[in-house]
């Protein structure tokens, strides 16, 4: 390699590598290193407290619940899009009338931010003039003013349709390629045979989608990880605590509770795991281009 | 291993949030509070022009949102990049900033500035003074009473407020006989509710026990604060609360009153602010009652906020900052702009009473009645802390026959709060 193109490539590696130390890696190193303090957040005078933090996850009782709630978000983040996205991808591709409006309509949402998007469906919540109970009175005798959002039972569920209703567009889009992919002859085929539709998509459409649904999933499973904002927006982890995910319980304790310590203890966890789940993604990516090519 | 400084910048930025470091000019103070709505802002801007032109300095402000503002100014702090001034409530919270080091002394100020001759003595001395310095000077100060919905009590036939807690609880059963529901709660943000669980044991087990509940020398599931909820929860029960309380926000809750689809609300002065804003008359729409006795053993107490302005330790203009504190108390005339706007009460001495409403006046006469102020609960108990107690008031409105349980889990999660 010539040095002039070496020093280039280093000058031009220069700006983003030192942006990424700066925004991601001393934050991260920090977090590991705060994580073993009972810094409050405001107080300089902290003191190291060894593995007190991390002790203190397996003796409380919110992380539990937030783990389970991460656990829920996490497999309805990834089944309701993905399933849905590849429903529509299917409809829309069979030519059936107006779906190229339907596509664009169904991919709107995903332009919007999830504050946006959060706001819309808490009007569409609200429990005594929003559009659900609205719809719903229509078949009641006794109106129905449930409040979707400040029910345990129900809140988590809510905040999940939200942001699926978000991530379905995108799962679509990505279906939609994968589909422009399949043969034409393949599917002539299936039709000279005489597959029935439902043959057709679970023995030859699904298992050939496999790279987009891998994609799909990889894709879901990073924008659940990082689903905090929908559920700031919608519930704030509440009512008591119900909806809280992992990411919300660590926001609360550090800077609610002003336990930035502890906090950051569960951001670590919470990095861990999203390690381990980025790892299995890694590994079945490398099995499939191995099948794939 | 870490320069201390940036770790805290650089945790806080991965984390979203950015604090605003701005170089300001000699004469510039900068200022962050969380008067953020329109109302709030306008009225802000009001006193910063009568600030401005009185003294020459250039007030620089970046208002919050009141919740997002407990946040916010943490990150500020954790950064060090706290404006000069900012406003922030009296109490646990002040005492939580005083304590990390973050905050000004003003004595020099408060003596030079003859504060003590300005600043009511009662507020002073429970709001202005920690670990033995002053850091503080009040706003205004708010009260909790009952505020209710006139015509909704004069078609109920009620001409007389009750005093005490059987001829409430009449009240409540005559109205809900009348299909209208007496309580109007928005706990949507949990806040609203404290008030109840503070009049409740303040009227049944006295200051002392509620004092010993905040500062965790008497827990969550005592024989006294279980008495207390109890009667929270047979109100509940008995169906006194409008529906869907953890789903309504202090303003939902206001506006069921002010149209009457509730009767009354326990909430702040603020409301006064609210409501005249939206173009109710106090004393002819509106009016107000005291939180009605339960054990007349127990002292007269009343409940509420002081919002207060504090300078922080690395105050770029701290001339100009104890200039604008001075100024915002000191000033009569700023102080009965400002508190007849918001719809609070002065602490200083020399706003005589008269330029109130005939309601704010009434107010006054209660707290000015009353043996004890004390601050409410999230400002009376340690940040941590509340943050339990705030998430159980919603657990007590959603599962009212639970409430030993609820309180035993709190009282954990205190505990352990308290630790910290």
């Amino acid at each position: 390699m010539e040095k002039s193109a070496w020093i280039w490539r280093v000058v031009f590696l220069a700006a983003p590598v030192a942006v990424f130390s700066i925004l991601v890696l001393w934050p991260l190193f920090s977090s590991f290193f705060y994580s073993f303090t009972n810094w409050n957040g405001f107080n300089p005078n902290y003191k190291f407290v060894g593995f007190d933090n991390y002790a203190k996850i397996w003796t409380d009782r919110l992380f539990l619940n937030a783990i389970i709630n991460t656990f829920v978000w996490m497999v309805a983040a990834i089944l309701l899009p993905t399933l849905l996205g590849l429903g529509f991808a299917l409809l829309i591709d069979s030519n059936v009338p107006g779906g190229k409006v339907f596509k664009s309509i169904f991919y709107l949402p995903i332009c919007l931010s999830a504050v946006v998007v959060g706001q819309i469906w808490t009007w569409i919540y609200q429990p005594d003039w929003g559009l659900l109970n609205t719809l719903i009175n229509f078949f009641l005798a006794e109106p129905l003013n449930y409040p979707w959002l400040a029910k345990p039972d129900t809140s988590l569920g809510s905040v999940i349709i939200a942001w699926s209703w978000q991530q379905t567009g995108l799962s679509m889009v990505i279906y939609l390629a994968g589909l422009t992919s399949i043969s034409e002859e393949l599917l002539e085929v299936c039709e000279i045979e005489g597959t029935s539709t439902w043959q057709k998509i679970r023995l030859v459409l699904v298992p050939l989608l496999t790279p987009a649904t891998v994609v799909v999933i990889a894709l879901s499973v990073i924008n659940s990880l990082k689903g905090f904002d929908i559920l700031y927006i919608m519930t704030g982890g509440g009512p008591f605590h119900s909806s809280d995910t992992l990411a919300m319980h660590m926001y609360n304790e550090s800077f609610k509770k002003y336990m930035m310590g502890y906090g950051s203890a569960i951001s670590v966890v919470l990095f861990l795991l999203a390690l381990v789940i980025i790892g299995i993604y890694f590994r079945e990516l490398r099995r499939l281009d191995e099948i794939y090519g | 291993m870490f320069s201390a400084r940036i770790s805290k910048i650089i945790l806080i930025s991965c984390l979203g949030f950015f604090g605003f470091v701005s170089a300001s000019s000699s004469s510039e103070v900068t200022i962050s509070h969380y008067f953020s709505d329109e109302f709030g802002k306008e009225n802000m801007g009001k006193v910063f022009s009568r600030f401005e032109a009185a003294t020459g300095n250039t007030m620089k402000e970046s208002p919050v949102g009141h919740e997002d503002f407990k946040t916010d100014i943490l990150v500020r702090g954790a950064s060090d990049s706290l404006p000069d001034v900012f406003s922030y409530w009296a109490g646990a919270r002040v005492q939580f900033v005083v304590d990390s080091g973050d905050l000004s002394p003003i004595d020099d100020m408060w003596a030079r500035d003859g504060l003590d001759g300005i600043v009511a003595k009662a507020v002073a001395d429970s709001a202005t003074l920690y670990n033995g310095e002053r850091y503080l000077i009040p706003m205004q100060y708010h009260y909790a009473g009952m505020f209710y919905n006139k015509q909704v009590m004069a078609d109920a036939g009620i001409t007389e407020m009750p005093t005490d807690w059987e001829g409430f609880m009449e009240l409540c059963e005559t109205l809900k006989g009348m299909g209208i529901a007496p309580i109007a709660l928005g706990s949507k943000f949990r806040w609203p509710a404290q008030f109840w669980f503070d009049y409740l044991i303040l009227n049944t087990a006295g200051p002392e026990v509620r004092a010993g509940v905040m500062d965790g020398s008497i827990a969550y599931d005592s024989d006294e604060v279980m008495a207390a909820v109890g009667i929270w929860m047979d109100m509940v029960n008995n169906g006194y609360f409008a529906a869907n309380s953890n789903a309504d926000t202090w303003t939902d809750a206001s506006d069921k009153v002010a149209n009457g689809e509730a009767a009354m609300t326990l909430m702040g002065t603020w409301i006064t602010g609210y409501w005249n804003g939206n173009g109710l008359t106090p004393g002819e729409d509106y009016d107000f009652f005291p939180f009605p006795t339960i054990n007349s053993e127990a002292p007269v107490s009343v409940v509420g906020p002081i919002d207060g302005l504090v300078i922080s330790a690395n105050v770029q203009n701290k001339e100009g900052a104890e200039a604008f504190l001075s100024f915002f108390v000191s000033d009569v005339d700023n102080q009965i702009e400002w508190t007849k706007a918001v719809g609070a009460v002065s602490a200083n001495v020399n706003v005589d009473p008269s330029v109130y409403n005939e309601l704010i006046q009434r107010v006054i006469s209660t707290v000015d009645g009353a043996s004890n102020f004390a601050f409410n609960y999230d400002l009376a108990t340690p940040p941590p802390v509340a943050e339990v107690g705030l998430s159980m008031f919603q657990e007590l409105m959603e599962s009212p026959d639970d409430y030993g349980a609820i309180l035993s889990r709190a009282q954990d999660s205190a505990q352990s709060a308290f630790a910290q």
